[in-house]
C-alpha cells in the first residue's frame, strides 16, 4: 500500500507531464487508469461516499446511490439504484472515475465500466486504521490532497485521543455486537469491528471466528456470556424484543446487569470515517465513566 | 411392527442424545446428566444452568423439531407421489411452500397493513400464504367435480413460480435491507428459531397427518393402480385426493412456518424408504416418518458443526448430503413405483 502512496505522491508531483494520464492499483490490487485530472466522480457504496466527501472531493461527486444519506450534501446529487447497479443511469453522469467498495461491490460491474472506459478504483476498509489511509489515497487520486491529510490527520488525532483513554483500563468487558436481533448475524475473523471494540476499551467476543458473516448460534452466546451486547439497532430499540426473542439468555451477564444496547447503525455498518466518532460512542457505553467527551 | 421399523425407531432415539451432546459447549456427560435431572422432575444434583440452558432449552426442542419436520415431510412426500402417482413428486409440489414464503415476507419486511400485522405472528402468515397458495391450485384443478392430477401439476408449477416471484420483488424492494438476511436464512430452511413452545403447532399438525394417512393407507394402496382400477377396487378417488390435498396444506403449511422451505426430505425419504420396505403405506408410512426425522436430525447435527460458533440453514445440507444419496440409489437400486 506504501508504494500506491508513494507512487501517487510522485506521480501527483509531476503531474503536468503525464498529460496521457496515470496509472496506479487499487485496494483489490486491479491496475487502474486514471485520466490526469479529475473533476467528476459516482460512487457505487454509501461508505465510499462519506470518504470521498471526508478526502475534500465531495464537490467533485455528480451522483450517489439511493441509499447514499450522509453527508447531507448528497440530497442535491442525482441517485442511482445500486442493487442491481443502474449502469445507464450512471454513464449518463459521464463521471470520469467510479469509486467502489470491497465490502459491497463486484470486480464484475467494474468490467462493464471498464468496457465503456470508464476507470473504477475499489476501496476496502478492514480496519481502523483503514479509514484515514483510505481518505489520503483519495485524496492523492483526486488531486485534493491537502484537505485529505488534514482531515486523516484529525481522525488519527481522535482515534488516538480515544486509545489513550482506554489504554490502562483494568476492565475490559467482553463485547459482543450483534447485526440483527432474531438472527443473530455478526462479524467474523478480519473486521473492523473488533478494532472499534478494542479501542473502545473492550473484548469483541466474536473476532476469532472463522467465518466472516457468521449467523451466531445461541448457545455461543450463553457460553461465551458476553459482559455488553451492543447492536446496530439503533438508539430507539427497545432492549426487551431481544431477550424476549432469546429466552434463554436470561443468565448472560450483559442481561443480568442491563447492559444491551442499540447503537446508529450507520456509525457501525459504513466502512468510513464516521466509523471514528462509532468508536467514541461504543467507548462512552462500555466505559460511561472513563470516557465522558468524544 | 416390521424390524426395520423398530431399528428406525431406536436409531432415533440415539440419534437425539447424541445431538443435544454434540458441541464444545457442553460435555457429553454434562448433556445427560441434564436431560436425566429434567426426566426425573429434578432429581440429583441441579446442573450448571448455562448447560441446563443449552441442552435443554436449545437443543432439544432443536432436535424434536428436526424429528417432527422431517417426519411430516417424510409422510407427505409419500402422500404426495401417491396423490400424483409420479415419483417426483414432493411436499412443495403445490406451491405451499412458496406461498408460505411469500407471506412469511410480506410480514417480515412489514409489507402488510399495520393492522393485519398485529394480529398475525410469521408463522400464521406464513400458513395464509400457503393455503392461499393451495386454494387457487385446487380452484384451478378440481373444477367439474373431478381432480384432473395434469392440471394439479402444472398450476402447481404455475402458483410456486408466482409465489415465488412476489417473494423475490418483496425483498428486493424492502424499506429494511437489515432484514433481508433474516429472510434470507430463513427462507433456505432452518431450525434455529425452534423452542419448546415453537414445537405445539407443528406436532400437532404432523400427528394429525400421520394418524390419517395410516387410516388411509389401504385405499391409497388402491391409488396406486390408478385412478380407474383403484375405483372399481371400491375406493372413493375424489375424495381421497381431495383429503390428501388438505392434509399436505396443513401439515406442510406449518411446517414451513415453523423452520422455512427446507427441501428434498420429502422428495428423497420416500423413495429410500420404498427400496427398502417395498411400497404398501401400512409400511412406508411409518418407515417414512421415522427415516425422514432421523435424515434431519442429522443434516441439522452436520449443519450445527460445520461452523464453529455459527451456524448454517439446514435445508443446505439436506441438498448436499441428500441428493448424492439419491441419485447413487436411483442407480443402484431396481425398485418399481406402484
Amino acid at each position: 500500500m506504501r508504494q500506491v502512496c508513494l507512487l501517487c505522491l510522485l506521480l501527483i508531483g509531476c503531474s503536468s507531464n503525464f498529460p496521457e494520464g496515470r496509472t496506479v492499483e487499487d485496494d483489490l490490487g486491479r491496475t487502474v487508469v486514471l485520466p490526469p485530472t479529475i473533476e467528476r466522480i459516482a460512487t457505487l457504496a454509501p461508505s465510499v461516499t462519506e470518504l470521498a466527501f471526508a478526502a475534500g472531493a465531495g464537490s467533485k461527486i455528480v451522483g450517489v446511490t439511493t441509499f447514499d444519506d450522509y453527508p447531507p450534501a448528497v440530497d442535491s446529487l442525482p441517485k442511482y439504484g445500486m442493487i442491481p447497479t443502474d449502469f445507464e443511469a450512471i454513464v449518463a453522469l459521464d463521471p470520469e472515475l467510479v469509486l467502489a467498495s470491497e465490502q459491497v461491490n463486484s470486480p464484475k460491474e467494474a468490467d462493464i465500466f471498464s468496457s465503456i472506459g470508464i476507470p473504477v478504483y475499489f476501496v476496502a476498509v478492514n480496519t481502523l486504521p483503514d479509514v484515514p489511509r483510505a481518505i489520503r489515497t483519495l485524496g492523492d487520486l483526486l488531486g485534493t490532497s491537502e484537505a485529505a491529510t488534514r482531515r486523516a490527520i484529525e481522525l488519527e488525532d481522535s482515534l488516538a485521543q480515544l486509545a489513550v483513554l482506554t489504554a490502562d483500563l483494568s476492565e475490559r468487558p467482553r463485547t459482543l455486537f450483534l447485526i440483527n436481533d432474531v438472527t443473530l448475524y455478526a462479524f467474523g475473523q478480519g473486521s473492523y469491528i473488533h478494532d472499534m471494540i478494542d479501542l473502545a476499551g473492550g473484548y469483541s467476543i466474536t473476532q476469532t471466528l472463522t467465518t466472516r458473516a457468521p449467523v451466531l448460534t445461541d448457545e455461543f452466546v450463553l457460553s461465551s456470556g458476553p459482559d455488553v451486547i451492543v447492536g446496530s439497532f439503533g438508539p430507539q430499540y427497545d432492549v426487551t424484543k431481544l431477550i424476549s426473542h432469546h429466552s434463554t439468555w436470561d443468565i448472560v451477564p450483559a442481561v443480568v446487569s442491563g447492559r444491551i444496547y442499540g447503537l446508529y447503525p450507520d456509525l457501525y455498518l459504513r466502512p468510513g470515517p464516521r466509523l471514528v466518532s462509532g468508536a467514541w460512542t461504543l467507548a462512552q457505553v462500555l466505559h460511561p465513566d472513563a470516557v465522558i467527551n468524544p | 411392527m416390521n424390524r426395520w421399523i423398530i431399528g428406525l425407531l431406536v436409531l432415533a432415539f440415539f440419534s437425539v442424545i447424541i445431538s443435544v451432546s454434540a458441541g464444545d459447549e457442553v460435555s457429553f456427560s454434562e448433556a445427560l446428566s441434564v436431560l436425566w435431572h429434567h426426566i426425573t422432575f429434578g432429581y440429583g444434583i441441579a446442573p450448571d444452568p448455562i448447560a441446563d440452558r443449552i441442552v435443554w432449552q436449545l437443543r432439544l426442542p432443536r432436535a424434536l423439531l428436526a424429528l417432527i419436520v422431517g417426519g411430516g415431510l417424510g409422510i407427505i412426500g409419500t402422500a404426495m407421489q401417491t396423490l400424483v402417482r409420479n415419483p417426483l413428486a414432493e411436499p412443495y409440489i403445490l406451491g405451499i411452500s412458496s406461498g408460505a414464503t411469500a407471506g412469511a415476507s410480506l410480514f417480515y419486511l412489514g409489507f402488510l397493513p399495520p393492522l393485519i400485522s398485529k394480529a398475525v405472528s410469521m408463522p400464521v402468515a406464513a400458513f395464509a400464504g400457503g393455503l392461499c397458495a393451495i386454494l387457487i391450485v385446487y380452484s384451478v384443478a378440481g373444477g367439474r367435480g373431478h381432480l384432473s392430477v395434469t392440471r394439479l401439476l402444472l398450476a402447481g408449477v404455475a402458483v410456486a413460480s408466482l409465489m415465488g416471484a412476489l417473494s423475490s420483488f418483496i425483498t428486493l424492494s424492502s424499506p429494511e435491507p437489515d432484514k433481508l438476511r433474516s429472510v434470507l436464512f430463513w427462507l433456505l430452511g432452518s431450525l434455529h428459531l425452534a423452542t419448546w413452545s415453537a414445537l405445539i403447532w407443528p406436532s400437532i399438525a404432523v400427528l394429525i397427518g400421520f394418524v390419517s394417512l395410516i387410516v388411509l393407507a389401504r385405499p391409497l394402496d388402491g391409488m396406486l393402480t390408478g385412478d380407474e382400477s383403484a375405483h372399481s377396487l371400491g375406493v372413493p378417488v375424489e375424495s381421497i385426493k381431495r383429503i390428501l390435498i388438505v392434509l399436505a396444506s396443513l401439515v406442510t403449511g406449518s411446517i414451513v412456518a415453523a423452520s422455512g422451505a427446507i427441501g428434498f426430505v420429502g422428495l428423497i425419504v420416500p423413495h429410500a424408504v420404498r427400496s427398502i420396505v417395498g411400497v404398501t403405506h401400512r409400511r412406508v408410512l411409518p418407515a417414512s416418518f421415522i427415516a425422514g426425522a432421523v435424515f434431519l436430525l442429522w443434516a441439522d447435527l452436520v449443519a450445527r458443526a460445520l461452523l464453529p460458533g455459527a451456524q448454517l440453514p439446514v435445508g443446505i445440507v439436506t441438498a448436499l448430503c441428500g441428493v448424492p444419496f439419491f441419485l447413487l440409489l436411483l442407480r443402484r437400486s431396481s425398485y418399481g413405483f406402484g
